[in-house]
């Protein structure tokens, strides 16, 4: 049984863009990524496997479960932690993960969540609405992982996040997922993904683009290459190489390859500088889309 | 029902019950309080009385037969002030204890828990349920305790048809609250529509009731059939009209809640 099973799931508001067709499947145990720019559809289709959203058409289906008709069961399994966080200012952050233990119909939980909050740092006892930003995201980390839930449901859960608390957080992710507990992530930080997760599908405009393992999807990852060459040495560029652009003995050209040639092809120049960067997600997305069409 | 819920809810709407309660209570103890000093002023009481507009008594249920015991003097208060006070609180708290969770953004949290949406609307009319009880069982309360302290004679009969009336007609002023938060959008002020509704439903009846030519003007307002003046020295309970509107409130309520189920949950 997959974890996970949409199938044509749409959402729309109106004349405007939700999620369109959108057909997937993650199977127990796996951590799936989840990527695309922001407004793609990647909330909306989070929202509507959790049933806080009704489908236009199609169906969600959580651990076998229809999302609409099965919901409250659904939710049980499932720990969700959303892109931004609203909760209760009246409350202290204890007494909100009390609240949510109460809802879960858990009884002692007060172990394992000081746990949680001296790993990641967070102040049970002050008020939500004196937290930051950053401090609430941990609020809501300790919320999703506290009932030991099935399933995960990250929706851009690391921003707000220091990279101390995020390493921590990737590491508790990791470490659940050891156990078993499948992770439905949600980012537009392809570095993200890359790290954590087994395979991953791409969002754009509400249509899911590609599912790819990621392994596969590194492969065909474009990389920006910035070269410093010694006064007048102007090589032939690798193949690969597209978009170049010369400045005196500088070049810069994006590269889709294997990473080994790209570094033997360099170890083979006169460079006196080099830098390779990670493109932002939108250029990744147009190279990707042009090689695929 | 949810039983967590429940109580979170209860503790999230005890200050602001308890500020109502306490306008509704200091009201009416405060109109008790001072019959006496009306009932010793006598004649004079009944000249001034005759020297307001005929229209303007009539519309306000102000007589001097009224006024001549404090079950008259207290159901002119009663019908002005009192039901309008309570109603305007529980179907002020009808209209947002729903809605309140979208607009501060705490719905998501509470539905992405293992809640159908049937037990989030259930437990939260529940807790209206409760406040509406606390505010109008204590208000009977010190009414029938403020009577038998201040007045003489009281007829009893006619204090339980009025507040039966007066439950009846806040009962349903607290549905129609409910089904004013599931229709419009959730970053509505809704003080100002439910003022409107209760303030105009009592001036539709008083303007037909000042002026015989707009009778009709009455049909469309509850305090027709729900009387709460004590126009003849004695009242019945209005059984059928008690019945009628206590069933239209749970009709408002259920439309409400069938909304509730299947729409979108904002973010």
């Amino acid at each position: 049984m997959a974890a996970i099973e949409l199938n044509g799931l749409t959402k729309s508001y109106g004349t405007s863009r939700g999620i369109d067709d959108v057909t997937l499947s993650v199977r127990e145990g796996e951590m799936f990524g989840f990527i695309g720019p922001n407004g793609a559809g990647k909330s909306t289709a989070i929202r509507t496997m959790l049933g806080l959203l009704i489908p236009s058409s199609g169906t969600a289906l959580i651990m076998g479960q229809d999302s609409v008709i099965q919901g409250h069961v659904i939710r049980k399994k499932v720990g969700y932690l959303p892109s931004e966080v609203h909760y209760y200012n009246e409350m202290t952050s204890r007494e909100l993960l009390t609240y949510h233990a109460d809802l879960m119909g858990l009884t002692d939980t007060s172990a394992e969540m000081e746990q949680l909050a001296a790993t990641l740092e967070l102040d049970l006892d002050r008020l939500i609405s004196d937290l930051s930003f950053g401090n609430k995201k941990k609020c809501a980390i300790v919320q999703a992982l506290l009932h030991q839930p099935d399933l995960l449901l990250l929706d851009e859960p690391t921003s707000g996040l220091d990279p101390l608390i995020q390493n921590r957080f990737f590491e508790l992710l990791e470490a659940r997922n050891a156990e078993g507990v499948t992770v439905f992530f949600s980012s537009h930080i392809l570095s993200e993904i890359q790290r954590l997760c087994h395979r991953a599908a791409v969002i754009r405009e509400g249509k899911i683009t590609a599912i790819e393992d990621i392994n596969s999807l590194l492969a065909k990852q474009m990389k920006k290459v910035r070269l410093v060459l010694e006064d007048g040495h102007a090589p032939e560029l690798p193949t690969g190489a597209s978009d170049a652009h010369w400045s005196g003995s500088k070049v810069t050209f994006d590269y889709v390859g294997a990473t080994s040639d790209l570094v033997t092809w360099l170890a083979a120049q006169r460079v006196v500088d080099v830098t390779l960067n990670e493109p932002d997600l939108e250029s990744i997305f147009m190279n990707y889309y042009r090689r695929e069409s | 029902m949810n039983r967590a819920l429940y109580l979170k809810e209860l503790k999230r709407n005890r200050k602001n019950a308890t500020i109502w309660t306490g306008i509704v209570l200091a009201f009416t103890l405060m109109i008790l309080s001072i019959y006496p000093s009306f009932a010793e002023m006598g004649e004079e009481m009944a000249k001034l009385m005759s020297s307001m507009p005929e229209a303007y008594a009539r519309a306000f249920g102000i007589d001097s037969n009224t006024w001549a015991s404090i079950v008259g003097f207290y159901s002119t208060y009663y019908g002005v002030y009192i039901t309008l006070l309570m109603g305007i609180f529980t179907a002020s708290t009808g209209a947002t204890i729903v809605g309140k969770e979208e607009r501060d953004g705490t719905a998501e949290f509470l539905l992405t828990h293992p809640l159908s949406r049937a037990a989030v609307s259930s437990t939260k009319m529940a807790v209206l349920g409760t406040l509406f009880l606390i505010v109008y069982a204590v208000q009977s309360l010190v009414a029938v305790a403020g009577m038998a302290v201040f007045g003489d004679d009281v007829p009893w009969e006619t204090v339980a048809a009025m507040h039966a009336h007066g439950f009846a007609l806040v009962l349903f002023f607290t549905g129609a609250g409910v089904l004013l938060g599931s229709l419009l959008s959730v970053k509505t002020n809704f003080m100002g529509p439910v003022v409107g509704l209760i303030f105009g439903s009592y001036f539709l009846n008083a303007i037909a009731r000042s002026t015989e030519s707009v009778e009709w003007l009455s049909y469309a307002s509850p305090y027709r059939y729900l009387q709460l003046h004590l126009d003849g020295g004695s009242m019945d309970v209005a059984w059928g009209a008690c019945a009628a509107f206590v069933a239209m409130a749970l009709i408002l309520v259920a439309v409400a809640h069938r909304r509730y189920l299947t729409r979108d949950i904002l973010g």
